[in-house]
Order: structure tokens, then C-alpha cells, then sequence
């Protein structure tokens, strides 16, 4: 007879061998390797406060024949604690999708079940494939005032916890990042940037549901962001750059008219504009460049000489 | 099948949908301030999920991208009549309770249905472009039957239901006016109300 | 006596004059024929008769009384009995209940049961005893008079909960001090009770009770919220904070809410939330209107008689809950409902000055749910005049001395005289007031004659006016007028 046991940890567990007496002589191993009689009471093997490092194969032979009379696979884990659970929508108006996950390992396995009642209908969550625990729900109704209520319940042998969300369908609207964000300097700019994005692929319908974006930028050498709303359009110029140094910029995305701001795009880096050193046209220019064009030396075309940071490695 | 459009109306239409649409929002920001001041002021629950009330038109519909623009726009006009006739009862209770204290509350209701009832002849005006028939102004003239007399409790939460199903009305209505005021992929124009997907 | 013999007789009186009898016996002999005979100390004949049953009626003895009773079966049982009053109980019938009828916004059950006076020949003092049958009874006393009539009496009782909350049964049980009476004397039966259901016996009947009270500040107030059988109760709250449900009944639990404070201008919700809804209700908690301090009344046009007043301490209840007042004058019987905003600081009620009435016994009469108050003033009205504004101060006539001052006063002043006094200030002499007394006319314009002036000076003027005889307040002044005196004739 051989099967999966499960206990909590700190649990005293006893096993007893299969239909043998108590008194009978036997032996235990546990994972192949002989237990100490001194953890026998009589054919009962006891162990006291179970860990997570006795796992394993249990099995108890009869004394003289070896003839294996019980075999279990012991299994210590806790029961599940309260899931963390998480719906948004990211490609309104079509659905939304909720995730979860356990905060704490149980070790052992845990079942998951999630229900979404709209008011009093059941709506159908379907399981994506990757990531395992996510699932997606289609809005049959749009505009309503009446909440969502979502219940994850997670089951394993040692036993049970739930969580629930209730929400508003637009409280939860959260579109992706915008993508393909773009900087670039304008040429005889030396303070503007031009950036560009696009709305997240993820977004059925920018048309009927536009996105306003925020964009959030700042020369590296500085800590404090610059902010500005755009809301339309995907595409932003940026003006008051500080000549010559190197910006950092991102951007957001939010409904125009529910929900909450995207996380922040992929950050993009640009350097606005600067002016060529110019060539010499009098008697004194003329000299230094035959100086200088034996040094071995050529600045990067937008670098200007006499600025000694200003010298950048490829 | 409504007659093509000439680029004038479209020009119209596509001018009535944006101003519509601006409406709409503005009305949509003044509702959830007038929101949060109601719940504040009755003494509600924010959070408190308050069954469908009798008579107030839902905003929650199923299928909407497949509905024609004259099912949007006849939609949203009897939705605002109602919220017009639910609202004007609103102020009158108000009056009734509150009298003169916090008149602030009556000022803002008092706007709001000045703005419902703007959106509502804005709907019409859409409808007149499209030579559609505007419903019997007449028949709702008094507007829904008198609801029964409900407790002071249940007119709260009247209230709090007619309110929120107004903000998501005029969030649905700037959907609905964005849909109209979209160019037919053929014709780059907007389309007539009936072809709109 | 042998096992056949009567025994154990007891007597038992319920109106103290007629007393039943009644005794034990074999129980062969249960339907066999018995002769009862009586006889009292005071040498009447002895009475007798026949009966089946082991009771039998007879009269309250003054002092004693002696019994044979005679069964007459198989053997010839004979016992004799000697009663002395104080053996015979006195148990008064029991109470029958004519009515129990509740008044919901009250919670106040109203119960009426006829005293039974008529049985007894004489007063007595009774006592009543009312049990209250909710979740735990409630016992009370009540004490009445029994006057040899059948009196309805009635007595009023108010729940410390709504009456909707659960239902309230009632029953009643009296006790006679006869003291007279040497016997001993017991309560009498209960009777049966009487039902008021709550709503939780109803179908449908879910709600917060009571609903949408107007309570005074610092009530105790008990709340119950009664729901179907099946639905699970939440929490219920009184404004922001859960209060500690007690279970009425398996469709009734209540909160008890202490020392209310005044509620908010929309008043205070009680929720009931469930597990598919929510119930409620609203109640509004303020004071009783203060008593109105203050009380003035005048006329400035002896058409409207105007009296304004201080409230007191707001009562923090509006719109149809608002204090009302009215002004009632106890002369003419003339009563007027006076248009007060809650919020508006200054509180006035207008008040028509009627034909040929002088003096005004005025009752102002102050109301709102919780309470009432009033104050009251009587007045002369002629006494009482202070005119409107002059208006339209203008200059009519002008030479180097003097100046002419025409206005005019918006009211009916026939048959008073007016005292009405000009400023006159100009830049190099001091401000002077010159008093000029004119008789009253109806809505009419006065002038006057400013004289003693200096040539070629720049005058300022203003007036008020109020009543020469019996003089109460200045009207305010009116606009000024500004007028140079003419050159002087060379």
C-alpha cells in the first residue's frame, strides 16, 4: 500500500505498517536509508515537529521476510495563505484579465478556482495557457454601474483560503506602456528634442477609446523630471533642453476618460543638437589647422573642442 | 439608407459630434463632482452598490460596437429625457428636505440639468442633420410616471443610482459621439447614421 | 369519614358576594346525586339542593357558614363543614382585553380591559399587572379604582423599540385589595394574550424601522432591521460606525444608538447592509424649538405690522422638518403663517395692521417635530411706528438764507404726527439737526423750511422722520441733498 501523505510542518506525525501489529518486529527506511529503532514506538514509526526536509519515500518491511508491507510519500507543507489577486484591463473595451499568486510557498500542490459575477450573471474566465496563473474574462457589457466581484479560492490537502476583489469595469482600466518611443535631435535645435511614440499594440481601439499620454524627461545629470500632459496625438517636441546634455525620456498612457496611467515606457536616450566647431578663415586659423590635423585625434562631428567634459566615448 | 452625405452635413455632423463630445465630457466631470458632494452630503456610503432603480435609464449595454448611429443617438436622447425629469425630481426632494441649508448641493443639481438638458436638444440637433423623426417630445413631456413614494432612505439612493448611471451615460455618450464622428473607411467622411458598424 | 365521604372542600369568591364551591369525593360517585345544604350563623333556615357536580354557588357569609353535603350512593356519606370567611379565597375573574391597538410612530401600544366594577358593591383598590411579551417581557403595574361600575380603562405603553421590529404580545392579570375581605386573597388568572405582529412576520415586510424618525437630541434610540429569513445581515451602522446587532427574531436584529447627537443637514442613515442589499432609513436628530427672545413688533407704514424676533439655539432640522412659525393675534382671532428661512439670520413675520385696531395681543407660535414653544407680546401699534426711509430728498425752494426741502414717505400716516428731523452740515459750520413736527398723510410727500442759512454756501441735507407722539425708533436717513444757498442781494 503506497500513497501521498501530507502534513503540516510541526505536525507529530505517526505511521503505522500497513496491517501489522503493534508489536510486530519491522523495520523503516526512509529514502532507502534504515531509521534509528529509537524513533520506533513498537512497528509505529513517530516523528515529533515535522519539517520541510523530511519529505520523502516512508516504507516499512516485515522483520524477517523484508517483504515491504507499507510505503507512503510524506509530503510537509503549510496550508495556503491568502493569494494576492490583481484584474485589469489593458485592452479595453474588449475584456480584462486577472492574475494572482501565492505569497508564501506552501510546498505542496495548490489547486486555484476563480469565479466573476457581474451583478448576478457568472462570467467565464478563461485560462491562458502562459502564464499559468491568469486567466481572461470578455465584457458582454459595457458602461455599467454595477461592480465586478471576483473570488480566487486556492485549495491544497492542507487546506483552503480565498480572496475577493470587487471593482468598477472602468476602475480597472490600465492600457500597456506605449511602445516604439523615439528621440531624436532637431537639427539647428541645440534645445529641442523630438520624441514619438505609439499606442500599445495591446489597445483595440485608439479611435473610439483615444489615449492621453504623459511624458516625463530629464538630462541624466539631473535627479528632478519635467512633466507634460499631451491629450492627443503621439508625438511631443521637446524645447526647453538643455544644450548638449544627454536626456532621458519616457512615456505613459492612460484613457482619455477612465482608468488609471500605464507603467512607464522603456526609457530612450537623446542628446539635442549642437553646433559644429566651425574652420578658421583668417591667417591664425589657417596655422592651428596644419597643427592640428598632424595630431591623430578627430572629435566626433557634434563635439566641440574647447569643451573639455564634452568629449564622450563612442 | 440615408441619402449621401453631402461634405457639408458631414462637416456639420463631424462639428456637432466633437462639440457634443466636449459636452459630454464636461457634463461627465461636473456629474462625479456633484457625485462625490451627494455622497458626502447624504451621508452615504461611496463604495455601497445600489440595486437598479425604477425608472432610471442603464447605461450599461451589450454589443455596443455593433449598434447603428441612429440606435446611439435615439439611445442617448431618451436616456437624457429621462435623466432630465429624474433629475428636476431630485431637486424638488432636495428643496422639499433640505430647504434652504446647503444650497450649494441644489446650485450644482441645478446645473447639471441645465447641462442634461443641453445635450439632450444637442441630440436632437444630430438627429434634425440626419431628417430622422425626433421621438414624441410630447408623449415624455411629463417625462417617466411619478415613481412611487419611496422612504427618505430609498430617495437617497435613488439619487446616488441616477447619478452614477448619468456619469457612465455621458462616458458612453462621448464613446457613442466619437463612433459617429469616425470617418467611414471608404469615403474618409463620417458616415450616415445608419451605416456607422 | 370513609373513602366515599366528600373532602377537601374549598371555596373560592370572585366579586365577594357569590363564592363557588367545590369538594373531593369517591370517584364512584362522580355523577351520583348529592344534597348540599347550608345553613349561616344567624339562624336563616337551612338551604338546600340537589346536585350532580361536586361545585356548587352560593353567597359570601358575613362570618361563618356550615355545610352538609350528602351523597346519596351506595352508602349514605354525610360530611358537615363549618367556613369561616377567611377560608374563602378571593381570586378576581380574570381580565378579558377589549383592545390593543398600536401607533407605529409613536411605538406606543394602547390597551383597553373593563375593570369588572360592577360585580363588587363597593370601591376597591385594584391592581393590574400588564406583561409585555417581545424577546424578554417586560412587567408593569398600574393601579385603578373599582367603583361598583364596568369602567374601560385604558393605558398607554411605548416600546423602547419601533413596534414593527418584532411583534409584541400583551396580557393582563389583576389583583383586589379587598381589605375587608378577611380571606386569602390571590391575583387572577392571566388572560389570554393579545398580538401585535411586527414586520417581521410579514412577507416582504424587509425594512430599517423606524423609518425616517425625528428625534430629539440625546435620545436613546433602538433601530432594527428586519429581513427576509434566508438573508445573511452584514453589519448595520448608525451614520459612519457598526453598533453590536441583538438578534428579535430569525428576520430581526437591532441596534441600540445612545445620546444622539444632532444630525446633519440630510439627516443621519442607519444601514442595514445584507448580503444583497441594503436596507435603511434616515433619521433626524435636533432640538425642540427654544422659546423666542426678542419679541418686537412695528410698522413703518401703518399697513404692515412687522415683529422679528431671535430663535434661540438652531434646531438643526430643515426643509419640511424646519421650525414653523406663525403669528396669532388673540384680539382679532387673526392667525398668519410666517415665511422664516432656517438659515437666514434675521427672523421677521409680517402681520396686517387691521381697521380700527390699536392695541395687538400677539402670540407667536413656534413648531417643529420635536417640540413647540411660544412667546408672546402685546402692543400698541401706535406706539410701535417707525417709518419707512424718506425717499426722494429734493430741493424746492432756494434764496441766500434759506432752502426749501421737499420728501416723501411711503406709508399711511393720516392721523399721526409725524417728528422728523433734517441734517444740515456745510463745510464751515458744524453738523445741525433741526426738528420740524408735520401731521401724518397717506403715502404723501412733506416739506420743509431750512432757514438762518449763509449766502453762497454749500448746504448738505438729510432726513429721517419717525411718530411725534410716542416716540419708538428714527427711520433710517435718508439719501442726502446737497444745495448752495444763492449770493447775497448786494
Amino acid at each position: 500500500e503506497s500513497h501521498i501523505q501530507y502534513e503540516r510542518v510541526g505536525a507529530d506525525v505517526t505511521m503505522k505498517c500497513g496491517s501489522m501489529d503493534w508489536d510486530a518486529a519491522v523495520t523503516w527506511t526512509a529514502n532507502g536509508t534504515d531509521i534509528n529503532e529509537s524513533r520506533l514506538n513498537g512497528s509505529y514509526l513517530i516523528l515529533k515537529n515535522v519539517d520541510l526536509s523530511q519529505s520523502g519515500q516512508y516504507s516499512c518491511y516485515e522483520g524477517s521476510s523484508w517483504h515491504l508491507k507499507y510505503q507512503t510519500y510524506l509530503r510537509v507543507g503549510t496550508p495556503p495563505t491568502e493569494p494576492v489577486l490583481m484584474c485589469r484591463s489593458n485592452n479595453y473595451p474588449k475584456g480584462f484579465y486577472c492574475s494572482w499568486h501565492l505569497p508564501t510557498p506552501t510546498y505542496i500542490p495548490n489547486s486555484f478556482n476563480i469565479s466573476v459575477i457581474h451583478g448576478t450573471k457568472d462570467m467565464v474566465c478563461e485560462k491562458d495557457a502562459i502564464p499559468k496563473n491568469r486567466c481572461h474574462i470578455r465584457y458582454l457589457q459595457l458602461f455599467s454601474t454595477v461592480k465586478y466581484k471576483v473570488t480566487l479560492t486556492v485549495t491544497n490537502a492542507l487546506g483552503k483560503n480565498f480572496t475577493t476583489l470587487t471593482f468598477d469595469e472602468f476602475a480597472i482600466v490600465k492600457p500597456d506602456p506605449p511602445e516604439s518611443v523615439m528621440a531624436k535631435p532637431v537639427p539647428n535645435n541645440p534645445r529641442r528634442l523630438e520624441v514619438s511614440w505609439q499606442n500599445p499594440s495591446s489597445w483595440p481601439d485608439p479611435e473610439s477609446f483615444p489615449l492621453k499620454f504623459f511624458l516625463r524627461y530629464r538630462p541624466l545629470i539631473l535627479d528632478q523630471w519635467q512633466h507634460v500632459e499631451l491629450s492627443d496625438g503621439t508625438s511631443h517636441t521637446i524645447t526647453d533642453a538643455y544644450a548638449g546634455k544627454e536626456y532621458i525620456i519616457q512615456v505613459a498612457a492612460k484613457d482619455n476618460d477612465i482608468g488609471t496611467w500605464s507603467d512607464w515606457s522603456v526609457a530612450v536616450h537623446a542628446t539635442p543638437w549642437t553646433e559644429e566647431p566651425k574652420h578658421l578663415t583668417t591667417e591664425a586659423q589657417i596655422t592651428e589647422t596644419t597643427s592640428a590635423s598632424t595630431s591623430s585625434f578627430m572629435a566626433p562631428p557634434t563635439t566641440k573642442i574647447c569643451d573639455k567634459g564634452a568629449v564622450v566615448g563612442s | 439608407m440615408a441619402a449621401a452625405d453631402s461634405p457639408s452635413a458631414a462637416l456639420r455632423r463631424r462639428d456637432l459630434c466633437s462639440r457634443g463630445i466636449r459636452l459630454a465630457g464636461k457634463m461627465r466631470a461636473d456629474v462625479i463632482d456633484l457625485l462625490d458632494a451627494y455622497v458626502e452630503q447624504q451621508g452615504l456610503d461611496a463604495s455601497a452598490s445600489v440595486a437598479a432603480v425604477e425608472g432610471v435609464p442603464l447605461a450599461a449595454v451589450e454589443r455596443w460596437d455593433e449598434q447603428t448611429g441612429t440606435q446611439r443617438l435615439l439611445e442617448n436622447l431618451a436616456a437624457y429625457r429621462a435623466f432630465r425629469a429624474l433629475l428636476a425630481q431630485m431637486l424638488e426632494e432636495q428643496r422639499e428636505q433640505l430647504g434652504e441649508a446647503d444650497a450649494g448641493l441644489g446650485r450644482a443639481l441645478a446645473a447639471v440639468l441645465l447641462q442634461v438638458s443641453a445635450f439632450a436638444y444637442h441630440l436632437e440637433e444630430l438627429l434634425r442633420l440626419e431628417s430622422r423623426g425626433i421621438p414624441g417630445e410630447e408623449e415624455e413631456e411629463d417625462g417617466p410616471p411619478p415613481p412611487p413614494r419611496l422612504s427618505l432612505f430609498e430617495q437617497k439612493l435613488r439619487g446616488l443610482g441616477v447619478l452614477r448611471e448619468l456619469a457612465q451615460w455621458a462616458l458612453r455618450s462621448v464613446r457613442d459621439l466619437r463612433q459617429l464622428a469616425k470617418p467611414s473607411p471608404a469615403t474618409g467622411v463620417a458616415p450616415g447614421l445608419v451605416e456607422s458598424p | 369519614g370513609s373513602l366515599g365521604d366528600p373532602q377537601n372542600l374549598k371555596c373560592v369568591t370572585h366579586n365577594l358576594h357569590k363564592m363557588l364551591c367545590t369538594w373531593d369525593g369517591s370517584s364512584r360517585g362522580r355523577h351520583t346525586q348529592t344534597d348540599f345544604c347550608y345553613t349561616t350563623n344567624d339562624l336563616t333556615p337551612q338551604v338546600c339542593f340537589k346536585t350532580k357536580e361536586r361545585r356548587v354557588e352560593i353567597p359570601v357569609p358575613e362570618g361563618s357558614i356550615t355545610v352538609t353535603i350528602k351523597s346519596s350512593g351506595t352508602a349514605f356519606a354525610t360530611k358537615e363543614f363549618v367556613i369561616h370567611q377567611k377560608d374563602i379565597s378571593f381570586v378576581p375573574a380574570t381580565p378579558h382585553i377589549l383592545s390593543l391597538m398600536p401607533d407605529f410612530p409613536t411605538s406606543t401600544l394602547n390597551l383597553k380591559w373593563s375593570d369588572n366594577g360592577s360585580v363588587f358593591r363597593y370601591g376597591l383598590d385594584a391592581l393590574w399587572q400588564i406583561q409585555i411579551l417581545r424577546k424578554e417581557a417586560t412587567e408593569v403595574t398600574y393601579y385603578s379604582k373599582l367603583t361598583h361600575e364596568d369602567v374601560i380603562l385604558s393605558w398607554n405603553w411605548t416600546s423602547d423599540m419601533p413596534l414593527e421590529c418584532t411583534s409584541h404580545y400583551v396580557k393582563i392579570r389583576c389583583y383586589i385589595n379587598a381589605t375587608q375581605f378577611v380571606g386569602p386573597k390571590d391575583w387572577s388568572d392571566w388572560s389570554p394574550a393579545e398580538m401585535i405582529p411586527g414586520k417581521d412576520t410579514e412577507p416582504g415586510g424587509s425594512g430599517v424601522f423606524p423609518l425616517d424618525p425625528v428625534v430629539a437630541v440625546g435620545s436613546d434610540l433602538t433601530f432594527c432591521c428586519v429581513h427576509e429569513e434566508d438573508q445573511h445581515i452584514t453589519n448595520m451602522t448608525y451614520g459612519s460606525k457598526s453598533y453590536t446587532m441583538t438578534q428579535l427574531s430569525s428576520r430581526s436584529h437591532a441596534i441600540r444608538v445612545l445620546n444622539a447627537s444632532v444630525s446633519n443637514t440630510s439627516g443621519t442613515n442607519v444601514v442595514c447592509r445584507l448580503e444583497d442589499g441594503l436596507e435603511g432609513s434616515v433619521v433626524f436628530v435636533g432640538y425642540a424649538p427654544d422659546i423666542p427672545q426678542n419679541l418686537s413688533c412695528e410698522t413703518s407704514n401703518f399697513l404692515i405690522i412687522k415683529c422679528t424676533w431671535k430663535p434661540g439655539r438652531p434646531s438643526g432640522l430643515y426643509g419640511e422638518r424646519r421650525t414653523k412659525y406663525s403669528l396669532f393675534e388673540r384680539t382679532s382671532g387673526k392667525n398668519v403663517s410666517c415665511e422664516v428661512s432656517e438659515v437666514s439670520r434675521d427672523h421677521v413675520c409680517d402681520f396686517p395692521v387691521l381697521r380700527d385696531q390699536k392695541t395687538y395681543d400677539f402670540i407667536l407660535g413656534v413648531s417643529n417635530p420635536i417640540g413647540q414653544s411660544q412667546s408672546s407680546l402685546m402692543v400698541d401699534i401706535t406706539r410701535r411706528v417707525r417709518p419707512k426711509t424718506p425717499e426722494k430728498l429734493t430741493v424746492t425752494g432756494n434764496n441766500s438764507t434759506s432752502i426749501q426741502l421737499r420728501w416723501f414717505i411711503n406709508g399711511s400716516f393720516a392721523g399721526t404726527r409725524l417728528l422728523c428731523q433734517i441734517e444740515i452740515s456745510s463745510s464751515h459750520s458744524e453738523r445741525k439737526l433741526h426738528n420740524v413736527s408735520i401731521p401724518g398723510r397717506k403715502f404723501s410727500t412733506y416739506t420743509a423750511q431750512m432757514n438762518a442759512l449763509h449766502p453762497d454756501t454749500k448746504y448738505q441735507f438729510r432726513v429721517r422722520c419717525s411718530a411725534a407722539d410716542h416716540f419708538w425708533r428714527w427711520s433710517d436717513w435718508s439719501r442726502g441733498v446737497e444745495q448752495t444757498t444763492s449770493e447775497a442781494p448786494p
